[in-house]
């Protein structure tokens, strides 16, 4: 914050908006549950009072996609279903993040077959898989942990993109003049 | 009728639904707080495989018998080693294992013939978040130190 950091007195705050909005955005996650299989169990299970996600913040499983901003994709994604899922994905309104709970919609598990999609990252962009058949609630929390550090880093209103110059190995970060 | 009017009046119906709550609050919370206290798991859980050392000398333990890979339905596990002269068993070389599709079933561990250590377990780790599926394929240093778990303290 730099250079009007501590120069008002103690009752301000000063900070930069897209730490507001990533401190917003990643306190109040609400899922759309996309239980397709028996990763679903697990998944109603982290909502209960046991493991209770509403300590995330992430409690309010929503039926519509237009209320959520986080689908938790937990089961066998067939490809019967594949378009449904993804167009669910496309009436999720804007930002948006997918969790691929378990090894099945990761890398479609112990079934390489014709009728099951090999991996959910083929139709929808996935942010955090969660591996485990089924994960454990706490793995769940573990990986919305793990999504929340994601948010924290994102850039909204001061866009930067890493650049790789020539001649070098690292990323660093350059402002977007577009 | 008068029954009725007086379960009305005197609101018994709610005062009861109260006392049901009342009962419960003077409990200590269920909730179990998940980062900052880990459940300990039960004694036959099956986390993410890891492969063990001797445990006094940090000698290799695998004998690159190829049984894991053999007995994975999936066939996820990849390893391969050399012999060199003066050793008695294979020296490892790479041990790759895809965790992605991994159904944690155990069938690997279960074969697994060295004694009196094993060398391929379920260990107790079952935080597994990535971001990308590069990453899920574990290396063999991975393997012996597990994946590296971010510690939240929220």
């Amino acid at each position: 914050m730099g250079l009007i950091d501590h120069r008002f007195s103690d009752n301000f705050i000063t900070t930069n908006l897209d730490q507001v909005l990533n401190w917003a955005r990643q306190s109040s996650l609400w899922p759309m549950g996309f239980g397709l299989a028996c990763c679903a169990i697990e998944m109603i299970a982290t909502s209960t009072s046991r493991y209770d996600i509403a300590r995330f913040g992430a409690e309010v499983f929503r039926a519509s996609p237009r209320q959520a901003d986080l689908m938790i994709v937990a089961g066998t994604v067939t490809k019967k279903m594949a378009p449904v899922l993804r167009r669910l994905y496309d009436q999720m309104p804007e930002p948006k993040w997918v969790i691929s709970m378990g090894s099945c919609s990761n890398a479609g598990g112990p079934f390489p077959t014709y009728s099951v999609l090999q991996g959910v990252d083929k139709i929808v962009p996935v942010d955090v898989y969660v591996s485990g058949c089924p994960p454990r609630p706490e793995a769940l929390l573990y990986g919305l942990m793990r999504l929340q550090d994601k948010i924290r880093k994102e850039n909204t209103v001061l866009r930067r993109e890493r650049v790789i110059m020539a001649g070098q190995t690292e990323p660093i970060m350059v402002e977007d003049r577009g | 009728m008068l029954a009725r009017l007086l379960r009305r009046i005197f609101l018994i119906d709610l005062l009861k639904g109260l006392f049901v709550t009342l009962r419960y609050t003077p409990r200590p919370a269920f909730t179990f707080q998940y980062p900052a206290e880990r459940r300990p798991v039960a004694p036959r859980f099956r986390g993410v495989l890891r492969l063990q050392v001797e445990p006094e000398t940090g000698a290799q333990t695998c004998i690159v018998c190829d049984q894991c890979a053999k007995a994975c339905p999936d066939e996820l596990i990849n390893l391969g080693g050399h012999r060199e002269p003066g050793r008695k068993i294979k020296v490892l070389d790479y041990f790759d294992f895809n965790l992605s599709r991994c159904s944690f079933c155990g069938l690997c561990s279960e074969v697994c013939p060295t004694k009196p250590v094993k060398a391929l377990i379920m260990s107790e780790d079952y935080e597994l978040g990535t971001y990308n599926r590069n990453s899920q394929v574990l290396r063999v240093d991975e393997m012996y130190d597990g994946l590296p778990i971010q510690q939240y303290n929220r």
